[in-house]
């Protein structure tokens, strides 16, 4: 059994890779919201962030924050480039294939990544020091410190954004009702474009912090990206604070469970939380299911 | 008749490849091209399962390599480590994925919408991670070795071409059992709810079932193409049934064309032999993999096979695409000769009786609340047998809610329904159908993607009772059924005046056409009591007629009616009885004349100046 010290090291490294969900299930979820699809790409998203920090950091040699900025405008823009170039120009509205658009890319971007950054693993340093603090008896590492900072950082922000915001109120809504927001003369297209764009960085924030801990590679993100799934099916999908939520509680249940049962099975244990969830309470923890009218 | 063309196209089509089927090996002899179609052959059999799923019913899964690594892992551990012979083997591993596709498929499908897709898509993970850690069984990542390979009789079925025999000849029985089921009452079921689950429920489709036994199918073709593969390679490993494998099977489906049996066989062609077409790009291969899908999804949305149909139905029709409409046809703006009386209720012969005295739907002390709303309180009434009853009220009175809870669509929290002396509060719509009750639906509700005709035969899902295992394997009385079920909806088709748009997409016709098919199809399985929701709203002037006439015919033919509807003319013109709702309370009941007196109703509804 584990002690109470133990407990607390499984719940703060469970936050750890929790936030690191949450983001990525964030921007799941703003793209549902624009669009009712489920972009793969956001996987991809994840992976570009850490390999464009691993380029102007390590390979350019640039600063630790103007590097950081430069990786994420780099997702940024590829999150836009995808909405323009494969999903603006689709002949069919239908979310099936809009969704096989998104998995096709996503084909395509690792393909591409495995060409450019080779099929090796990479590693990127710390942010700061790598001597663990000691809280509550807990061995804490200061990058995820940093990774908490930040997520809670984006959280405000995007909080902000959403609610205080021209813009972020037009996204909103674009997502209840996009026929009536276009009537109101709100620009949906742009705001697809942007949904695209903001999920993008945040695929990329999520990928930059997390690196330093895991390993780099082309594929970094896919696992990281599925799991950030399952956090948003968990919250209840499309509902924001639900995938925040989501994906801190995912974070925490997954790195318990690995510590007391089974270390192997830490992957299966995600995703049997969200089978868990579908087969019990499949609008999520924070959704509402949504009614057909008659 | 559109089921005999399309089934000499289909014996055609089936001709064709079990010519090229044997034809193949005799022309390419190499083995290396035995081995990619031998692998083609077996994702033919999933993708012919997965669109059955996709294509028909609507449900995306993201699991079906599991079930393929199921199959393979089942089979190939029974054999080698019990010593179970191959074909019992593969049996087994199909009765055990069916399972465990039926444990999935229940509780994610009971539901509406996309729940399928997370569920198997986690499902496919959590069963990859297991194979690859579970070495004690599986072998572990490095896979699992020495399956023997099939035999049948004293023939062992271990070279490339022996193999290819057995694999094409699966492919080829998959193919005919998926074209019997998307034929028959089930396909059409299938497509049904595809559209909408409502209206196919409504029509006697058992919904949730229906998705489940399609998914559960599915799985046991992927089962079987797992087994196959396990004794062709004598050797499985994780890889092949990973998360990816699962997408490649959809996008076979999708470029292919969803629901399209020959564009998806063409479908998996492709993706199955692009890789190796792509081998000299080498580094390159996955980009242009991707490339090369994303194309076609943006071009060609209906899949290859969806556009070379499109093109043929474009050519056939002449010059006009299968989906506009002909306006200058419409025949509404003159009054319609008056159509001979062909038996469209069962009743016919009985005498229009509005007098008589049986009860043949009882509504009693209904309430209905939504969140803090009260739609419904204490809602009493009485449908007498034979007659044309109106509901009606102003806007937001409960008209509409009242007609969802006699359908089963929505469950009243207080009250009880009963139709014809028994009980039906709480059933589910497809049951309530079954027994005598449709309806038709105020913001109309046809099956968009099929035809007139098809439209209409959905409606006789409610009376007649081929299931899956007797329509895949097209048993003799699904035959007399289906001869039935067509007679059925061509009489209604007459009876409505839709009979010229037959073969026409119902999306194609206009608003009270698309009215009148609702009706033929509410009345094809000759109901006894149907519910009409606004019948003539939206329509004009002559149309709303029409449907007078109609609908007057139905009680003619001994039919009970209850009609919601706002036109007041049509109302006081047909009902025998009138029911006022105002703010979800009854507020009176009684003959036309008697409720056009009414204070309350004047006051509430028609207003002083009347």
């Amino acid at each position: 059994m584990a002690t109470a010290d133990q407990l607390v090291q499984f719940v703060v490294s469970g936050l750890t890779t929790g936030s690191i969900y949450a983001l990525i299930a964030l921007g799941f979820c703003i793209i549902h919201n624009a669009t009712g699809i489920v972009n793969f790409t956001q996987v991809d998203f994840v992976s570009l962030g850490g390999l464009m920090m691993y380029t102007f950091f390590i390979s350019l040699g640039l600063p630790l924050a103007l590097a950081f900025i430069l990786a994420v405008a780099a997702v940024t823009l590829a999150g836009a480039l995808v909405e323009r170039l494969a999903i603006r120009p689709a002949r069919s509205r239908a979310i099936i294939i809009l969704i096989f658009i998104t998995i096709g890319v996503s084909i395509l971007m690792r393909g591409a990544f495995k060409i450019i950054w080779g099929k090796n693993q990479m590693a990127l340093p710390y942010f700061s020091s790598e001597s663990p603090l000691i809280v509550f008896g807990a061995a804490v590492l200061p990058q995820s410190l940093w990774i908490l900072f930040i997520t809670v950082a984006v959280v405000v922000v995007l909080h902000f954004f959403f609610n205080r915001t021209r813009l972020g109120k037009a996204m909103r809504a674009t997502s209840f009702n996009a026929r009536a927001a276009a009537l109101m003369g709100v620009n949906v297209n742009r705001m697809i474009l942007l949904s695209f764009a903001l999920s993008g960085a945040l695929g990329a924030v999520a990928g930059i912090i997390i690196v330093p801990i895991t390993t780099l590679s082309y594929e970094i993100g896919v696992m990281l990206g599925l799991k950030g799934f399952a956090a948003a099916v968990l919250g209840g999908y499309g509902n924001s604070v639900g995938a925040i939520v989501g994906g801190l509680l995912l974070g925490v249940l997954e790195s318990v469970g690995a510590g007391t049962v089974s270390s192997t099975y830490k992957d299966v244990i995600a995703f049997a939380i969200l089978l868990a969830v579908l087969f019990v309470k499949p609008s999520g923890l924070l959704g509402y299911g949504d009614k057909e009218r008659v | 008749m559109p089921q005999a063309g399309q089934k000499d196209k289909s014996l055609f089509g089936l001709a064709a490849l079990a010519a090229a089927i044997a034809a193949f090996p005799v022309l390419v002899p190499n083995p290396y091209y035995l081995n990619v179609a031998n692998i083609i052959g077996l994702n033919t059999i999933i993708v012919v399962g997965l669109n059955l799923l996709i294509g028909y019913a609507g449900q995306i899964s993201l699991g079906h390599a599991a079930f393929y690594g199921l199959g393979a892992y089942i089979s190939g551990i029974l054999t080698v480590t019990y010593n179970v012979p191959p074909w019992p083997a593969l049996v087994i591993a199909a009765c055990l994925t069916g399972v465990t596709a039926l444990l999935i498929g229940i509780p994610t499908l009971r539901l509406q919408g996309h729940y399928l897709v997370m569920a198997t898509l986690g499902f496919n993970l959590i069963v990859n991670i297991v194979i690859i850690q579970w070495d004690s069984v599986t072998g572990g990542p490095s896979g699992f070795p020495g399956i023997p390979s099939l035999s049948i009789g004293p023939w062992a079925l271990d070279s490339d071409k022996k193999m290819y025999y057995l694999i094409w000849a699966a492919v080829f029985i998959s193919i005919i059992l998926a074209l019997n089921l998307v034929r028959s009452r089930v396909g059409r079921g299938l497509r049904a709810l595809h559209s909408s689950e409502i209206a196919a429920s409504c029509q006697g489709v058992r919904t949730e079932w229906y998705k489940v036994k399609i998914f559960v199918l599915s799985a046991i073709y992927a089962s079987v193409a797992g087994s196959l593969y396990a004794s062709y390679l004598s050797f499985v490993s994780p890889k092949t049934f990973d998360i990816f494998c699962s997408v490649e099977l959809v996008t076979m489906v999708i470029v292919g064309g969803m629901g399209n049996i020959w564009g998806v066989l063409f479908g998996t062609a492709f993706l199955t032999s692009l890789p190796n077409l792509l081998h000299a790009f080498d580094e390159y291969k996955d980009v242009f993999y991707g490339l090369i899908l994303v194309v076609i999804l943006i071009f060609l949305p209906q899949g290859v096979g969806g556009a070379i149909r499109d093109q043929w139905q474009a050519r056939r029709a002449g010059k006009r695409p299968a989906t506009t409409v002909d306006e200058s046809k419409e025949e509404s703006g003159q009054p319609l000769p008056p159509k001979p009386a062909i038996a469209c209720g069962g009743a016919a012969d009985l005498p229009a009786t509005s007098t008589s005295t049986n009860t043949i739907l009882r509504v009693d002390g209904i309430t209905m609340r939504f969140g803090g709303l009260l739609a419904l309180a204490q809602v009493s009434f009485d449908l007498p047998e034979g007659a044309v009853t109106a509901l009606i009220g102003p806007n937001g009175s409960g008209k509409t809610t009242m007609i969802n809870i006699i359908s089963g669509i929505y469950r009243p929290q207080e009250g009880r329904i009963s139709f014809e002396n028994r009980a039906i509060t709480g059933f589910r719509s497809y049951k309530i159908a079954k027994m005598g009750l449709t309806r038709t639906f105020q913001n109309v509700q046809i099956f968009e993607h099929m035809t007139v005709l098809e439209n209409v035969t959905v409606g006789m899902h409610a009376g007649t009772r081929g299931e899956f295992c007797a329509s895949m394997l097209h048993l003799p009385n699904i035959t007399r059924e289906e001869k039935e079920i067509e007679q059925q909806a061509w009489e209604a088709l007459a009876f409505f005046n839709l009979e010229d748009r037959a073969h026409w997409p119902a999306s194609g016709l206009s608003f009270g056409q698309q009215k009148r098919l609702e009706m033929a199809r509410a009345l094809v399985s000759h109901p006894k009591l149907v519910l009409l929701d606004e019948p003539v709203a939206g329509l004009n002037m002559s149309e709303s007629r029409e449907m007078a006439r109609l609908i007057a015919k139905l009680r003619a033919r001994g039919i009970s009616v209850l009609i919601v509807e706002h036109d007041m003319n049509l109302v006081m013109g047909i009902s025998d009885l009138v029911v006022v709702l105002n703010y979800g309370r009854k507020i009176a009941e009684g003959s036309p004349r008697e409720v056009q007196r009414n204070e309350e109703v004047l006051s509430a509804y028609l207003g002083r100046v009347a």
